[in-house]
C-alpha cells in the first residue's frame, strides 16, 4: 500500500495586527501613567469646586498634609475623629505641632534660615472635616513660621 | 564561454517574534498595573503670616469683607452671612454670596481691588466643603461663555477658630 506524502501545513497566524494593537496599548498606558511621587492620600475625600484650578507653575517647596477620617470599604466613617495621615500613622490634628517644628528645621536646613516661610503647606482635607481643625492646623503652622497655604479641592467640571 | 549562473537560494530570515511579544506583554501588564487614575485637583491660595489671624492689622485701610458661616450641630450649613446680611443656607446661598462680593468689588478697574481681603469666620464644627464653597464664591466665578476664571478677590484669610465652649 502506498501512502501519499502530503506537505505538512503549519498554520502561522498573522501577528502584525495584534502587535500593532499591543503597541498602541503600551503607548496609551505610558502616556497616562503618572510616575510623579504624589503625596496624595486616597482615604481623603476632597471637596470639589469649579474654581479649583491647578497652579500655573508647579511649587517646589511643598509640605502636603492629608486630613481625613478612617472609613470602611463602603466609605462610611468608622471613627468620628479626624486625623492627619502620614503613611499608616494617624496623628490627631492638635498634636501635629511637633511634626511641624521638625519640618521647619528641615526646611531651614535645606533652603536657608527663611526656608520655612517659602514653603507652602498644601492642605488636603476631607470634605467633612470640621473647619475648626483646619484653622487649628493653620495656626500651628503659623506658630512655626509657615505663611503660605493652599487648600486643595477636586476640580469640578460642569 | 558558458556563463554559469550561480543560483543562490533566497534564504528568508524570519525574525523571532516570540521573545518580543513576551517582552511587549510584560510591558503592557506593568503599565496596566501601575496605572492610577487620579482626579484633577486644584487649589486656593491663602497667605496668612502670623499676626494677621487674630485681629485686623492696623496697616490695612480697607476693612476685610467678613463672611460668617454658621453650622448646625451635625456640621451642615446653618447660614451664610455677609456684613450682617443673611444669604440663606440653601444651595443658592453661595451664589448669592458670589453676587454680593461681585457687587462690592465692582468693576475690574476698582483701585482698591488688590487691597480687598475676605475674612472667613466659620463655626468650629462646620464641614470643610462649605468653607471651600465660600472661598470659591468670594474669589471669583467661571465665565460660562469661555470657561475662564474671573477673579474678584485674591486675598483670603480665616478668623480665629471658634473653639467649642469659648
Amino acid at each position: 500500500m502506498r501512502y501519499k506524502k502530503t506537505a505538512s501545513t503549519v498554520l502561522e497566524p498573522d501577528m502584525t495586527p495584534m502587535i500593532d494593537v499591543v503597541f498602541q496599548l503600551i503607548a496609551f498606558f505610558m502616556l497616562v501613567t503618572n510616575f510623579e511621587q504624589t503625596q496624595a492620600d486616597e482615604r481623603v475625600k476632597l471637596p470639589s469646586d469649579q474654581l479649583a484650578r491647578p497652579p500655573e507653575a508647579a511649587r517646589d517647596k511643598v509640605l502636603v498634609v492629608n486630613i481625613g477620617f478612617n472609613r470602611n470599604k463602603q466609605g462610611e466613617k468608622t471613627d468620628p475623629e479626624a486625623y492627619i495621615f502620614e503613611g499608616d500613622e494617624l496623628i490627631p490634628v492638635l498634636d501635629y505641632g511637633r511634626r511641624l517644628l521638625e519640618e521647619k528645621r528641615v526646611a531651614q536646613a535645606l533652603y536657608g534660615p527663611e526656608g520655612n516661610q517659602e514653603m507652602t503647606i498644601e492642605i488636603r482635607a476631607d470634605s467633612e472635616t470640621p473647619t475648626g481643625l483646619i484653622q487649628e492646623l493653620i495656626k500651628l503652622s503659623q506658630e512655626n513660621g509657615f505663611e503660605k497655604f493652599s487648600l486643595r479641592a477636586k476640580q469640578l467640571v460642569k | 564561454m558558458k556563463l554559469r549562473s550561480s543560483r543562490v537560494s533566497a534564504t528568508k530570515i524570519e525574525a523571532q517574534m516570540a521573545p518580543m511579544i513576551d517582552v511587549v506583554f510584560q510591558l503592557l501588564i506593568f503599565f496596566m498595573l501601575t496605572l492610577k487614575i487620579i482626579p484633577l485637583e486644584g487649589d486656593f491660595n491663602i497667605n496668612m503670616p502670623l499676626g494677621q489671624q487674630a485681629t485686623d492689622s492696623p496697616d490695612i485701610d480697607i476693612p476685610p469683607i467678613k463672611v460668617r458661616l454658621t453650622a448646625n450641630p451635625d456640621g451642615t450649613l446653618a447660614g451664610v452671612t455677609m456684613r450682617q446680611v443673611s444669604l440663606g443656607n440653601d444651595n443658592l446661598a453661595f451664589d448669592r454670596l458670589n453676587a454680593e462680593v461681585g457687587n462690592l468689588v465692582g468693576r475690574r478697574d476698582n483701585p482698591f481691588l488688590d487691597d480687598l481681603e475676605v475674612e472667613i469666620d466659620a463655626d468650629y464644627n462646620l464641614h470643610y466643603r462649605h468653607v471651600i464653597s465660600a472661598v470659591s464664591a468670594c474669589t471669583g466665578y467661571v465665565n460660562p461663555q469661555n470657561g475662564n476664571v474671573i477673579r474678584y478677590v485674591e486675598k483670603v484669610k480665616f478668623a480665629p477658630p471658634r473653639r467649642p465652649g469659648t
